[in-house]
């Protein structure tokens, strides 16, 4: 342990350790909405147990790191299943409207519960996110997304997004299927908050509002909807952006509202809209091979509108 | 298709090479500091704070307050010799990024101290890192619990509302003889929660009777509810401890209902003419308290008025006394110290006693918690805040 930290000067530690855990919660929603094509507006929510569920873990009953933050992703993975259980079940935009009411439900709840700091919030939680834990853990995410990805199960839930009906002509059970997917996307988005919670120290709801489910969701959008690539870049830009703006004060916002903008009109499908890992290989192969005809375009297969 | 992909390619060109050149020109920043920072010929002061989220009014007008005492300070000729410098930086109210800040002003800027945050949920973020670097963090605003207690090197410079509560509690049951209170708490505020608390303490303890309380969410903006429940229970006067544009509204809803005579009494979240742009006649007479008020200025006060008048064109607040005020105190702890070295100073720092600021006496206790006295205890008058009277605070 402790391979990669001190490497670097603190500052960078410090955002590339943000910029990780933007990534494992934009790979969580990125199964959710963009391989599957279910629009959840409640990322945070699920961030949100899980913060504060590793923060009371460690902090009162001083579980190990590890504990703290398996016991995160479970509880949001469980929180998961019991809001996608009966919504999933329906097609259209309902999983939109619950989850978007699940993260104010949880925000109130939160404020009137007592035991966990109300709106003063959760304090004092160590500090124990480094930058080799969110490193070792983002690699897991990504790898098990690929996976995931180019499994029967990620096929599937393609088919979905797709075109449901097709799909479950077809013998896959859709309710099933988007039932584990979306309660794996709120275990890596309570895997994510726990990371966060022990790098702020301090937790309050109002950090875990609507914005920043949107923020996330940007950032999946901006990359590219169901790219794994594209969604590691959009967090990794659309972290690292204010920071590297920083030189223009003020104005940085306003940059980075035109850069968003430009982007969506240059690039509707997102930075790396279909790319993938497997595209990416391909596309390298065939730069070391010049014979091979060169007129198909993986890259842009499996791209819903 | 092509077109798009090459401008895509350029894009993307752009950004990394952005990326790389903020980093790389960053470390041969960081590089050419480290050698010899300690001896630079200015003294490096960084400004936490949001210039451009929800809270980017206090933000704004603590770094007018400090770039006013860094322009006299460096006119009469610095601090030890050197130019005082203010890193200014903005986090937009996100936690993460005022994380990083604090990191950038240690690492990169090495800085001696840290003003800021102004909210108490952004100090508790960042003190602990700049503790843990041995860098003075003071805020200027934070007054909720939790903060001085992260460690030593982490100050406050603020009216504390363990201070500010309950000195304007003894005035409403002492010399204005309310004794039955109407308690209202704005629950998603950790401001008001913790303010309430201290209120509650504060009316037990001096013999008033709470005969209602009743909570409300920050941004509803119908009362009614509560109202007619506390109508119900005819109070003497309501105390609100969260911001003005619920404290406004609600003492509109409690004239239409018919509660004529009543008032309400806050804290400092009451101050901004918010207030009784949405009050109206009904928010006149209601009371709060505040750790600066621009009347029976004292010397020092009047000429930092004036200053802040002919240099921003306003009329100086709180935010710009307080973080005028904790630049200074931290300069003068610098000049008894003799270093800028934040290891060294911490120490005159910590003893830092009755010192006259634009925001009143500031001395800081053992735990160095600060006493600021006097509290100021403001009354709306004709659609104004008017100074009641100043409570002095032992120290």
């Amino acid at each position: 342990m402790g391979l990669l930290d001190g490497l670097l000067p603190a500052y960078y530690e410090s955002i590339l350790i943000t910029v990780g855990i933007y990534i494992i919660l934009a790979l969580g929603l990125n199964l959710i909405t963009g391989v599957t094509g279910q629009l959840n507006l409640g990322h945070a929510a699920y961030m949100c147990i899980g913060a504060y569920t590793s923060a009371i873990m460690s902090m009162h009953y001083g579980m190990p790191f590890i504990v703290a933050i398996l016991a995160g992703g479970l509880l949001a993975a469980a929180f998961g299943v019991v809001i996608g259980y009966p919504t999933l079940r329906l097609t259209g935009d309902y999983l939109a409207i619950c989850t978007l009411g699940f993260g104010e439900i949880l925000k109130s709840v939160l404020y009137n519960v007592p035991a966990v700091g109300g709106a003063m919030g959760l304090a004092g939680i160590p500090p124990k996110t480094t930058l080799t834990i969110v490193f070792i853990v983002m690699i897991i995410v990504i790898i098990s997304m690929v996976r995931v990805e180019s499994s029967r199960f990620g096929r599937a839930l393609v088919a979905i997004r797709e075109d449901e009906i097709a799909a479950e002509c077809n013998g896959i059970n859709a309710t099933k299927y988007k039932l584990q997917m979306f309660s794996l996307g709120c275990f890596i988005a309570g895997i994510g908050g726990a990371l966060w919670a022990h790098k702020i120290m301090v937790l309050q709801p109002r950090d875990f509002g609507f914005l920043k489910s949107i923020e996330i969701l940007n950032m999946v959008v901006l990359g590219g909807l169901g790219s794994i690539p594209g969604t590691i870049l959009g967090a990794t830009v659309l972290t690292s952006i204010p920071e590297i703006l920083r030189f223009s004060s003020e104005y940085r916002m306003l940059l980075y509202g035109a850069l968003l903008v430009a982007m969506m009109i240059f690039r509707p499908h997102g930075l790396m809209g279909g790319v993938s890992f497997n595209s990416i290989a391909k596309r390298g192969m065939r730069w070391l091979k010049p014979g091979d005809k060169p007129d198909d375009k993986p890259g842009q297969k499996g791209m819903g509108g | 298709m092509f077109k798009t992909k090459n401008l895509f390619l350029l894009v993307t060109f752009i950004l990394i090479a952005a990326l790389v050149a903020g980093c790389g020109g960053g470390q041969t920043a960081d590089k050419e500091e480290g050698g010899g920072a300690a001896d630079a010929d200015v003294v490096k002061i960084g400004f936490l704070g949001d210039l451009t989220g929800d809270t980017a009014v206090y933000g704004q007008n603590t770094l007018d307050g400090m770039k006013m005492a860094a322009d006299e300070l460096n006119a009469a000729g610095g601090v030890l010799g050197k130019q005082v410098e203010i890193v200014v930086a903005d986090h937009r109210y996100d936690k993460a990024e005022a994380a990083n800040i604090v990191q950038k002003f240690i690492n990169q800027d090495k800085v001696s101290a840290i003003v800021g945050d102004p909210t108490t949920g952004v100090t508790k973020a960042t003190a602990p890192i700049s503790n843990g670097a041995e860098v003075v963090q003071m805020s200027a605003g934070a007054t909720g619990l939790g903060v001085v207690e992260i460690g030593p090197y982490v100050f406050r410079n603020t009216l504390l509302d363990t201070v500010g509560g309950p000195a304007t509690i003894d005035y409403m049951i002492n010399e204005l003889g309310f004794t039955k209170v109407a308690l209202i708490t704005a629950v998603n505020s950790d401001f008001s929660v913790g303010l309430s608390k201290i209120f509650k303490d504060a009316i037990t303890e001096m013999g008033g009777e709470i005969v209602i309380e009743e909570s409300l969410q920050e941004g509803d903006t119908d009362f009614s509810g509560q109202i007619s429940n506390i109508k119900n229970k005819s109070p003497e006067v309501i105390v609100y401890s969260g911001y003005y544009t619920e404290g406004g509204l609600l003492m509109k809803e409690a004239r239409k209902q018919g509660m004529a005579d009543i008032i309400m009494i806050g804290g400092d979240g009451l101050q901004a003419p918010t207030f009784w742009e949405l009050g109206g006649d009904a928010v006149e007479g209601s009371i709060s308290y505040c750790g600066f008020s621009p009347e029976q200025p004292t010397e020092e006060t009047a000429k930092f008025i004036a200053d802040m008048q002919a240099k921003f064109n306003k009329e100086a607040d709180l935010f710009n006394a307080q973080g005028y005020d904790a630049l200074k105190i931290i300069c003068a702890a610098m000049e008894t110290a003799g270093s800028a070295d934040p290891k060294v100073f911490v120490e005159a720092l910590a003893k830092t006693k009755e010192y006259p600021g634009v925001s009143g006496v500031t001395t800081f206790l053992e735990n160095q918690e600060p006493v600021k006295s006097p509290v100021y205890l403001l009354q709306v008058k004709d659609q104004q805040w008017t100074l009641l009277k100043k409570v002095p605070v032992e120290m």
